[in-house]
């Protein structure tokens, strides 16, 4: 798989994170796939920003230890990349700011300062330069990064946009006069049918939850998900959601819950400490039966932890939040698509089993970046169906014919018509105290075990039903190794499997999203092989491994774990293999 | 009925006059002479006063003595966690905001385990009815002082008199933007019973404090004690000045009386005025979003 990395390295504020969008963007106009991350401090200045873009003709899943081509907008930059370069590879730098004395690197100098001062521009513009220089050695034509300019500066007005244009112009002209030999020709700019779209998983999860029919987004702002708040605030009054911005977590959960009750599909996003802050409630919307989805993106804890990094360490957490014994879904998204596709389905599991459903991501998986279909996305869309199972506004519509309603009468499969609140001669309520089949309270033993069962008969129903179990990619049959895992490190794997696969070595991946609860029988089958299987998780208790050992007794002893806040990159699963390129 | 209601197209809710027997659900188990036999009367009274059924109206109750009166009174409702009935009358005003939404939360739900949710529900002119049964204890956990008890005040968790002073629920409400408040008194239920029309009636949020003496834990701020210490806002009260209504509010804390009535009511665009979104329709009957392609032009 032939494949680039750009990156890019500056200051923090100095719109690092605008341009790596821009460039990602600008390289699948040129008809690539692209994988992309950023890294940050827990700052608005003074601290480090970096943006790097794996670009391919093929579909990429991760990004890769080799930069091809690294933008040094300050020393910073190169002294902690340097490592990655190769001879090969292109340094763009300015050498008014530091100097590169090591003869195996090819550092080109760019005027940046230089022209800063003579064109009398703000700091900032420093990165338009470097993209031009950027569209040159690529040979992109340069009105795709002028379009862009229009595109993200057009607000601002004609001046801002004609000053980026000559900045662009200013780059790109540079490296065509003075490294006319400096360049990767076999990646010229070619033609697609589809639209490759750019977007983050937070992204994919706005647009999964309006597909979805969301229509009430509670939250208060957390990294790594404030950015859905961001995102679904800015589409409100256009889609005719409701986004409310609440005082604390508790808040947040319970005005879904309050919208959840009077009829409305409600999601709430946060991280770990907001999460555990909505637990309480988590217990209330299990008992009162009340379907709310729950966005949770993991970042390094515990406490405050590591703000703006990654980490899968609250699945547990997430699997065993609320007291008390009540059922709940947890999905776990593993990219763009499983995203927008699992949201969108975790609001019909809420309402089919009137209970909570938690989408579990990652910093990684919630603000890093990958090019996805556009035609595969709106087919999705088109196909997607609401589905509300018993909850109606109306009798006829409850699937059963009710002359007394009762909100938890009993059921078969556990799961009670819910009348929208509104129906002219009924009324009743959703009580967070054990209650009888019409919702008043009750303390009595009978009645206790009888609601008890009803609940988790739920539970059976939905891994009878609804459960998927792990995607398998490859071939376990033919594998020497198979890995097991779940969420935003299948990017890494399947990319590591293809490189394996170049040198002769065949592998196999089990995926899991459906994370609870676990249907015993079904993944004790797939388990069934004897094989060398490796747990690949980015925690460090190998949190998903005691959760199917919980669940399923299967207890995969090698394991591969990091967490040291970054994502698991591909070569770091090759170099555990002991495997050579 | 609710007047000025902005929206043209909804279609009137009230059916037939109701009764009170329509709202009424099982016995109370208050204590005898309890302070919430006077509000739970009053409130159903009001509500068909109001011509509202059981089934147009949407109630959340708090946990606590107060919160018990969700077997007790019929509504769409929710028994929330203590503490939390605010939001989750936020979350229902939001979903379906043509009908009136009435939270029932006591002093220790209120303004100690939710108090933030109050004062940003305040800020918020959330269209709700906040009906607070004040009575300075925790009964349902045996008589543990609460927020609003006075500093000394001597209970099972605070043998020695309370260290703090109370919270000023009425100050509190008006500095954060409450644009209906009011306080009653349980002893009065005639009186109660037009207060709460009003406070429904008002678009905002609109806060009735109700001084609620309870016979079994608190034997200080008895009726005796208010019969004593509360009085009627004059007939000419000017209900619309943030300044008097601020030293009105503060005549607890400053001089250990309670004016009865409504003490501050100014118009002002609810939360759900203000979401162009919500003017034609609901949120529950809006109709769904499918346009999703007019959203992708920014990922390309």
């Amino acid at each position: 798989m032939q494949s680039l990395l750009w990156k890019i390295g500056g200051e923090a504020g100095f719109g690092i994170m605008t341009t790596g969008l821009d460039f990602a963007k600008i390289a699948t106009r040129q008809g690539y796939q692209i994988a992309g991350y950023m890294e940050y401090p827990s700052l608005i200045r003074g601290g480090h920003n970096t943006y790097e873009i794996h670009i391919s003709v093929d579909k990429l899943h991760s990004s890769k230890y080799h930069i091809d081509v690294l933008v040094c907008l300050n020393k910073e930059t190169f002294d902690l990349y340097k490592k990655r370069l190769s001879p090969d590879s292109i340094v763009f730098y300015d050498k008014e700011m530091f100097e590169i004395t090591d003869q195996n690197i090819t550092a080109l100098h760019l005027p940046l300062k230089e022209t800063l001062k003579n064109e009398n521009a703000p700091v900032f513009m420093m990165n338009t330069i470097t993209i031009g220089a950027s569209m040159a050695v690529f040979n992109w034509p340069l009105e795709v990064h002028h379009a862009m300019i229009e595109k993200t500066f057009g607000k601002k007005g004609e001046e801002v946009v004609s000053i980026n244009k000559k900045m662009s112009q200013i780059g790109y002209d540079y490296v065509k006069q003075h490294y006319p030999d400096k360049s990767f020709p076999a990646f010229q700019a070619r033609k697609t049918d589809d639209t490759n779209l750019v977007m983050t998983g937070n992204d994919a999860f706005s647009l999964g939850a309006l597909i979805g029919d969301c229509r009430l987004y509670s939250a208060y702002p957390m990294t790594p998900t404030s950015t859905v708040l961001t995102r679904m605030a800015e589409y409100a009054e256009k889609v005719g959601i409701v986004v409310r911005h609440a005082e604390d977590e508790i808040s947040v959960i319970n005005t879904a819950l309050g919208s959840a009750f009077a009829g409305v599909r409600s999601s709430v996003g946060t991280s770990g400490g907001g999460f555990a802050l909505m637990t309480e409630s988590l217990s209330f919307a299990g008992v009162a039966e009340i379907p709310v989805v729950i966005f949770l993106g993991q970042r390094p804890g515990p406490a405050t932890g590591m703000p703006t990094w990654t980490e899968q360490g609250d699945l547990l957490f997430a699997v065993h939040a609320g007291h008390g014994e009540f059922p709940k879904i947890v999905l776990a998204p593993g990219n763009l698509e499983e995203m927008y596709s699992l949201t969108a389905e975790a609001f019909n599991l809420a309402d089919r089993y009137q209970t909570p459903v938690i989408v579990i991501s990652d910093k990684h998986v919630n603000e890093s970046i990958w090019s996805t279909s556009k035609i595969a996305l709106k087919l999705f869309s088109k196909s997607y169906e609401v589905d509300r199972g018993k909850i109606a506004s109306e009798f006829s519509n409850l699937q059963s014919q009710i002359s007394n309603y009762k909100r938890y009468q009993f059921a078969s499969d556990g799961i009670s018509p819910m009348l929208i609140p509104g129906l002219q001669g009924h009324f009743y309520q959703a009580n967070s105290y054990e209650h009888i089949e019409d919702g008043h309270t009750t303390e009595l033993s009978k009645s206790r075990v009888q609601q008890v069962n009803k609940r988790n008969k739920k539970e059976i129903t939905y891994l009878k039903n609804h459960f998927k179990g792990p995607e398998i990619i490859g071939d376990i049959n033919t594998s020497d190794v198979v890995f097991v895992s779940w969420g935003s490190n299948k990017g890494s794997i399947l990319d590591a499997m293809q490189l394996l696969k170049e040198v002769g070595k065949t592998t196999s991946l089990i995926h899991f999203t459906h994370l609870f609860p676990l249907d015993e029988k079904a993944i004790q089958k797939v388990f069934k092989l004897k094989k060398r299987y490796i747990l690949i998780e980015n925690n460090s208790h190998g949190q998903f491994g005691r959760l199917l050992r919980q669940q399923t007794g299967i207890d995969i002893e090698e394991k591969l774990l990091k967490y040291d806040g970054r994502q698991i990159f591909r070569e770091e699963i090759i170099d555990y293999l002991k495997i050579e390129m | 009925m609710r007047v000025n209601f902005p929206i043209s197209n909804f279609k009137s809710q009230i059916i037939s006059m109701s009764t009170i027997e329509e709202f009424s659900g099982y016995s109370p188990t208050w204590c005898p002479g309890c302070g919430d036999w006077g509000i739970g009367a009053a409130l159903k009274k009001a509500l068909v006063d109001l011509n509202y059924s059981p089934s147009n109206v949407l109630v959340v109750f708090g946990i606590g003595c107060s919160g018990n009166m969700n077997d007790f009174l019929n509504a769409y409702a929710i028994h929330s966690l203590h503490g939390r009935a605010l939001p989750n009358a936020i979350g229902m005003k939001i979903a379906q905001h043509d009908k009136p939404v009435i939270a029932i939360v006591g002093d220790g739900d209120c303004y100690g385990e939710g108090g933030n949710h109050f004062m940003h529900a305040c800020r918020g002119n959330h269209d709700i009815t906040v009906i607070v049964h004040d009575n300075s204890v925790y009964g349902l956990t045996t008589g543990q002082v609460a927020p609003t008890a006075q500093k000394g005040f001597k209970s099972k968790s605070t043998p020695g008199g309370i260290i703090e002073l109370p919270l000023n629920p009425l100050t509190l409400a008006v500095s954060q933007g409450a644009t209906f408040i009011s306080q009653g008194f349980a002893g009065r239920v005639p009186d109660l019973i037009e207060l709460i029309k009003k406070a429904i009636q008002h678009r905002g949020f609109s806060l009735v404090n109700i001084l609620q003496p309870c016979v079994t834990f608190n034997k200080v701020n008895t009726y005796e004690y208010y019969r004593e210490k509360a009085y009627d806002l004059p007939q000419d009260w000017n209900t619309g000045n943030f300044e008097e209504a601020m030293k009105k509010c503060a005549e607890p804390t400053s001089i250990e009386k309670f004016p009865l009535g409504v003490i501050y009511q100014v118009e002002k665009p609810t939360f759900t005025d203000e979401l162009p979104q919500l003017k034609e329709k609901t949120l529950f009957q809006r109709d769904r979003f499918t346009d999703l392609d007019s959203l992708l032009g920014e990922f390309e």
